[in-house]
């Protein structure tokens, strides 16, 4: 019975085609909302962590150690299910995703824009200051740009982190790309090919994300963008 | 000096600073007369930069008084008003903006083009409009020699033409005194004179600095006053004549091993 089964069958996941890329579409929409959240709330973090208050110095690493400590699984329970019940607040499943996600990640992003702002040379700070720039204009026209350009690939890779984690969503039932190829896995008996079919279109997905920010980097070493005194583009003719 | 306080520009009083258990400087106190320019001169490790940069703010100091231009400044920190913080940061900009400083390292910002590195103070401190900003800009860096490389990013110039850019940054804003914080020492030696002579047509039109440096020629020569420094103190101040001379122990020292 079994022998009359082909062994591989892709024509159930070709039917499906239009769930699955709706599917995708909403992973890669929470994983993009996710990661522009988490880089701005990361930032504001990230000075918080630099910054002379005692207090926000405290609290940005609470924040910090709590949202990198608990795993994604844990965490989207607690924003989707735990908020209901501690607080009232019923979020609708696509945002609870999302801002699962974005506080994820905002941990982690945090720490990597902490170290690029800490990675900008000392010196470009004091000379801002010394030609009468305030601390803002210091942070806004002279680190954040350097330590952005320092920040990109690692923040590219936290994209990369951010769509793969999207799967976890499925947990919560956002009809995400893996939610949508477990159910059509379940209804046509076909998991091999309906998984394999997700993993393919994720990993489309990371390669496009890494194009699209290797391109940024490119176009920023090209106008002299350069960390200090080295030229980050020619390492790779030394290592 | 037979000048009363009042002539002054600017008066280091009693300026001590520590790191940790070290002593950087011992209780300094220096004075200097507009238009004047004074070299300071002194073994490394002798608090030579962090003076220059207590003047400023840049380090503060950890106790003592800078006036300049008749206005007294203290480093001010406290532990618990939060606020009080805030004000004292907002006010030292003020002060910074009138005082040019030209560092070793050149310090330029790799991410803007000469005219945007020089411009930039005109926009946010002095509040021009771009347009007159870039123009006053433009203007700065044709006095040094750099018309040609407005728009060029730092990465493509050398470091005589790097250090250019920062006395041209430093200079359109108009400063009252000039600190240069070891100029030339990052340079290659062909490109040092190039600089030197940038710090000499400051002094010919009479602009008020305080230069540290380990071009012991160029000292003796442009100086009206030179500094020597050792372990955190002043050690002598004189024109350069009564340093050349001097009778001092460790001056003489230093000089010897210097001048040979």
């Amino acid at each position: 019975m079994d022998s009359s089964v082909p062994l591989f069958d892709f024509a159930a996941v070709w039917s499906s085609r239009t769930l699955l890329l709706e599917g995708f579409g909403i992973a890669m929409f929470c994983a993009t909302a996710a990661i522009i959240l988490a880089m701005i709330i990361g930032l504001l973090i990230a000075l918080m962590r630099l910054s002379n208050s005692r207090f926000l110095r405290g609290f940005a690493f609470v924040y910090t150690q709590l949202f990198r400590g608990v795993p994604l699984y844990v965490l989207v329970i607690w924003v989707y299910f735990g908020l209901a019940i501690v607080a009232d607040i019923n979020l609708p499943k696509i945002p609870a995703g999302i801002i699962t996600l974005a506080l994820l990640n905002s941990g982690y992003l945090s720490e990597t824009f902490r170290s690029g702002i800490l990675a900008v040379n000392i010196g470009q700070s004091e000379a801002a200051a010394a030609i009468g720039l305030t601390k803002r204009q210091i942070k806004r026209y002279i680190v954040l740009p350097q330590a952005f350009r320092i920040v990109l690939a690692p923040s590219g890779n936290q994209f990369v982190d951010a769509i793969k984690d999207t799967a976890i969503l499925s947990i919560i039932g956002v009809p995400e790309l893996m939610r949508m190829a477990q159910q059509q896995a379940d209804l046509f008996y076909r998991p091999f090919e309906f998984y394999t079919t997700a993993g393919i279109l994720y990993f489309i997905a990371v390669m496009g994300v890494t194009k699209l920010f290797s391109f940024i980097e490119k176009k920023m070493n090209r106008i002299g963008f350069t960390n200090g005194s080295q030229k980050v583009a020619n390492v790779g003719e030394y290592i | 000096m037979n000048q009363n306080s009042s002539d002054y520009l600017l008066e280091i009083k009693s300026v001590s600073k520590s790191f940790g258990e070290l002593h950087v400087l011992k209780d300094v106190n220096l004075n200097i007369a507009k238009g004047e320019v004074v070299c300071i001169i002194g073994p490394s490790g002798s608090g030579k930069s962090t003076l220059l940069r207590c003047i400023n703010f840049i380090s503060p100091p950890d106790s003592g008084e800078i006036v300049f231009d008749k206005v007294s400044w203290r480093s001010y920190r406290s532990k618990f008003n939060v606020l009080a913080n805030f004000r004292y940061e907002k006010k030292l900009p003020a002060l910074r903006a009138e005082i040019g400083m030209v560092f070793q390292h050149f310090n330029v910002f790799p991410h803007m083009t000469t005219l945007e590195n020089v411009s930039l103070g005109l926009q946010k401190v002095r509040k021009m409009k771009k347009d007159k900003a870039k123009e006053v800009a433009a203007q700065s860096l044709e006095q040094v020699g750099l018309s040609d490389k407005l728009q060029v990013y730092p990465d493509q110039l050398s470091g005589g033409q790097k250090q250019r850019v920062a006395i041209a940054r430093a200079l359109a804003l108009n400063p009252k005194v000039m600190l240069f914080d070891e100029v030339t020492s990052a340079l290659d030696p062909e490109l040092v004179s190039g600089i030197l002579d940038e710090i000499r047509r400051l002094v010919r039109e009479g602009m008020t600095m305080i230069i540290v440096t380990h071009e012991m020629k160029f000292a003796f020569q442009v100086a009206h006053r030179i500094v020597f420094m050792d372990q955190g103190k002043i050690v002598q101040v004189g024109t350069p004549e009564e340093i050349r001379n001097t009778q001092e122990p460790r001056a003489k020292a230093f000089l010897s091993s210097i001048l040979e």
